[in-house]
């Protein structure tokens, strides 16, 4: 075999390979790269420069900017299947959301090598695997360990199990007869599915799963997974009945929080990813629907901030970053959800809030942003933000719909003139 | 035909596909012409000079699976399945022997003519 040819057969193999590869200097300069990860790359980076790594991934994946920078060895993995969440925004709708995983290697002091698969098909698995994985859990694990009941569609205690003294301290013969919602004391406000929205979730759907905070006799709490299912009666003339299990189980922030911190945070900021920014969409899509409350987005971007970065350098930037989430997610109700989306770009989701709420929210923060300054060595440095509110109704239920009128909102809030928040009648155009 | 006529920007599809092989393979910038199917009919002498490929092993190809791999995307291969009238330039990105090359592309396909065409200016 000639030279010729086996430079001309390790071209081909690496045109037609179905992985994504990239070789880039440490700031992101693409030195090489094959076709499938330029197919993956160019959607992305848009208007973006598709020929350096970091900045055709700001949007989706801003993170890998900061992971490189603070990876120290000389040499080795820097992430492993980084998954990158790329559709958020509006279109494509019905499509299978696409995830990206990425693994990033340190080659050298300024060498890097990329990978890029397409994983969304496996991501589906996965979610599936988890649901059915959950029921399997409750239905097999520790089987002495459940509390079961009957109870009417009024809530009404019909018949309980002995293992629902054991776990809840009340005696089966005197909670018959009883509202279950009462003897648990469940239903405080807040953010729990009370039982009796349950159970018209359950009369629907045949099934529904929660969990929260119950409380025992002795008046302590516990978390608790809430299994309603409804019964099939066979006659429709006679009242149908559920059966409710109770479940003792770990809360999952406790028992899991670094895991957790690591799987939905952003690595710079400590704001919530994009992945957790959409599964936390989802759910309050879903109560929204259930319980006919409203909820509303707040897109925001910070002014001028390419500027930053190339006067002042990415350090700054970061730090400045890190300042706004601190400020923002400070003034955040406990249900809201603060997350990173790209570079300088922020979501917050209010669940239960409406239209005036969330206007008000957007003028605070707005307001705190314009405080934070930090110190570098041209001087102190400020940054405001542009903002847009919009609510899921206005939306007509989309997510997609809502995250595009928040980000019209937002850019004409920027056309405005900046440092300000969109009012919802001034996006007419 | 003027030079005017036949630049990247101003050559029209129809005058394009009446060209003959000479003429195509004398333009300045890459030219690939596919049958509705992307199987690969008309590969140019600058895109074969430019590309380093070979046109005999790029012609009955089909383009966007095997030889633009990095053209299908919604931006070019599934812009000429959703618009049967198409004239567009867009800066792209191709990955020519494996080094990112800044180029611009024109899309053009329309319903008379059965062929499409991806020029290529880098």
């Amino acid at each position: 075999m000639t030279d010729m040819s086996s430079e001309q057969e390790l071209l081909e193999f690496l045109y037609a390979c179905p992985v994504g590869l990239i070789e880039c200097d440490a700031a992101g300069e693409i030195g090489m790269m094959n076709p499938h990860a330029m197919q993956h790359l160019l959607p992305l980076a848009g208007a973006r420069n598709a020929s350096n790594l970091f900045a055709a991934l700001e949007q989706h994946a801003p993170e890998l900017r900061s992971m490189a920078a603070a990876f120290v060895p000389a040499s080795g993995r820097i992430c492993d299947g980084h998954r990158i969440f790329v559709e958020l925004g509006p279109g494509r709708q019905g499509m299978v959301p696409k995830v990206l995983a990425c693994t990033l290697v340190k080659l050298g002091p300024d060498r890097l090598m990329a990978t890029l698969a397409d994983v969304s098909q496996q991501v589906v698995q996965e979610n599936r695997l988890r649901q059915a994985d959950a029921w399997f859990a409750t239905v097999l694990d520790d089987v002495d360990g459940y509390a079961a009941l009957t109870i009417t569609p009024d809530g009404e205690i019909a018949s309980a199990n002995s293992c629902f003294l054991n776990q809840t301290g009340h005696a089966p013969a005197d909670v018959i007869g009883h509202n279950l919602a009462d003897v648990l004391g469940t239903d405080v406000p807040g953010d729990d599915m009370r039982l009796d929205e349950q159970l018209v979730i359950a009369g629907r759907d045949g099934w529904h799963l929660q969990e929260g905070w119950q409380q025992r006799a002795d008046g302590k709490r516990f978390w608790c997974q809430r299994l309603v299912v409804a019964q099939s009666t066979g006659d429709p003339l006679k009242p149908r009945r559920f059966s409710v299990v109770l479940r003792d189980v770990p809360r999952p922030e406790a028992a899991t929080g670094d895991l957790r911190r690591l799987l939905t945070s952003d690595h710079l900021t400590g704001a919530a990813n994009r992945r957790h920014f959409s599964q936390a969409m989802a759910k309050a899509q879903a109560r929204s629907r259930d319980r006919h409350e409203p909820v509303s987005m707040i897109a925001l971007d910070l002014d001028h901030f390419k500027a930053v970065n190339d006067s002042h350098g990415h350090p700054a930037g970061d730090t400045l970053l890190c300042r706004v989430t601190e400020v923002c997610t400070a003034l955040l109700p406990p249900s809201g959800v603060f997350a990173r989306l790209g570079g300088e770009e922020f979501g917050v989701l209010l669940p239960r809030y409406d239209h005036a709420q969330a206007m008000a929210l957007a003028e605070q923060l707005r307001a705190e942003i314009e405080t934070v300054a930090v110190e570098t060595s041209g001087g102190l440095l400020h940054v405001t933000a542009s903002l847009g509110c919009a609510t899921l109704e206005e939306a007509d239920g989309s997510i997609d719909a809502l995250i595009a009128l928040a980000d019209r909102r937002l850019y004409a809030a920027k056309r405005a003139g900046r440092n300000q928040v969109c009012d919802s009648q001034s996006d007419a155009t | 035909m003027s030079e005017i006529e036949s630049s990247f920007e101003t050559i029209t599809l129809r005058n394009l596909d009446a060209m003959n092989e000479q003429a195509r393979d004398a333009l300045p910038y890459g030219v690939v012409g596919f049958a509705a199917d992307t199987i690969v009919q008309t590969y140019n002498a600058t895109e074969a000079r430019l590309s380093g490929l070979d046109p005999a092993t790029v012609i009955g190809v089909p383009f966007f699976e095997a030889v633009a791999q990095c053209m299908n995307n919604f931006m070019v291969a599934q812009r000429f399945e959703d618009e049967p009238e198409l004239d567009a330039i867009i800066p792209y990105v191709l990955t020519l022997r494996m080094r990112p090359t800044k180029a611009r592309l024109r899309l053009l396909a329309t319903a008379g003519i059965t062929r499409r065409y991806v020029l290529i200016e880098r």
